[in-house]
């Protein structure tokens, strides 16, 4: 715990670790590493990646399903293709990309948001929103949710 | 006549009753909840979301010793997401390389 870094205005000047920069670096790596193999090796055809295995299991879509082929679908700049598999996934994608920013805002001395400083009414509203798309994406007429 | 002299600081630091506790606040792992529900496609994600959650609103209403409770919960359901997910993803590739399911 860093005692000294409670209730002081923001310091531009306090530089950010070896680590942090490296974990950034890092995980900034991976995710490209990802979306390359995520574009090049198509989800869409059985065989590539493993069934959900929640899907496996009980036969009911999770609010993950479809989100391989989503970002497939946004890594080849289908918008409306990633909608259609998983537009949780595609909202979700986006906030990540604003955590991402902001982390590096951050690292780089400026002050952005962090998900600490997140009111929790939003945490449990994303929550509740979770919860309703897995239910909605398996009931009849809202299918439209569903990969399928 | 004096009247004395002012009030001495808070030395407490003037944190008002029921307010955020000084200091950072303890990591919620928001970013893991969202990335194992989203890929793990598993009631973990859920999970995190609650606890990422609790740690937010313990935080803000000054309960110190509970928000790093959930946020160590949240610590672990993300390890467990992950470690969950590289199980199945391995699982699978032994299954497909050893055994030949999804060939066909």
């Amino acid at each position: 715990m860093e005692l000294l870094a409670s209730g002081q205005p923001t310091a531009p000047t306090t530089r950010p670790g070896r680590g942090a920069v490296g974990g950034f670096v890092a995980t900034t790596g991976a995710a490209l590493a990802a979306a390359g193999v995520l574009r090049t090796v198509d989800p869409h055809q059985s065989g590539h990646y493993p069934t959900c295995p929640f899907l496996a299991v009980t036969g009911v879509w999770c609010p993950g399903c479809g989100s391989l082929r989503a970002l497939h679908d946004l890594l080849h700049l289908d918008l409306v293709g990633g909608l259609q598999r998983n537009p949780l996934a595609v909202a979700g994608v986006a906030a990540l990309a604003v955590a991402w920013v902001c982390w590096g805002l951050r690292l780089a001395g400026r002050d952005a948001p962090h998900p600490t400083r997140i009111g929790p009414r939003w945490i449990w509203a994303l929550l509740g929103l979770v919860l309703a798309f897995a239910v909605l994406r398996n009931v009849p007429g809202w299918t439209w949710l569903s990969p399928a | 006549m004096s009247y004395g002299q002012p009030p001495p600081p808070n030395p407490y630091g003037g944190q008002p009753y029921g307010g955020p506790p000084a200091g950072p606040p303890p990591s919620n792992n928001l970013v893991w909840a969202i990335l194992s529900t989203l890929l793990c496609c598993l009631p973990l994600g859920v999970v995190s979301i609650v606890f990422a959650a609790q740690v937010n609103g313990k935080w803000q209403s000054g309960d110190q010793a509970g928000a790093h409770d959930a946020a160590n919960k949240a610590k672990n359901f993300a390890i467990a997401s992950a470690v969950v997910g590289l199980v199945v993803i391995l699982g699978y590739i032994i299954l497909v390389v050893a055994v030949g399911v999804g060939t066909t």
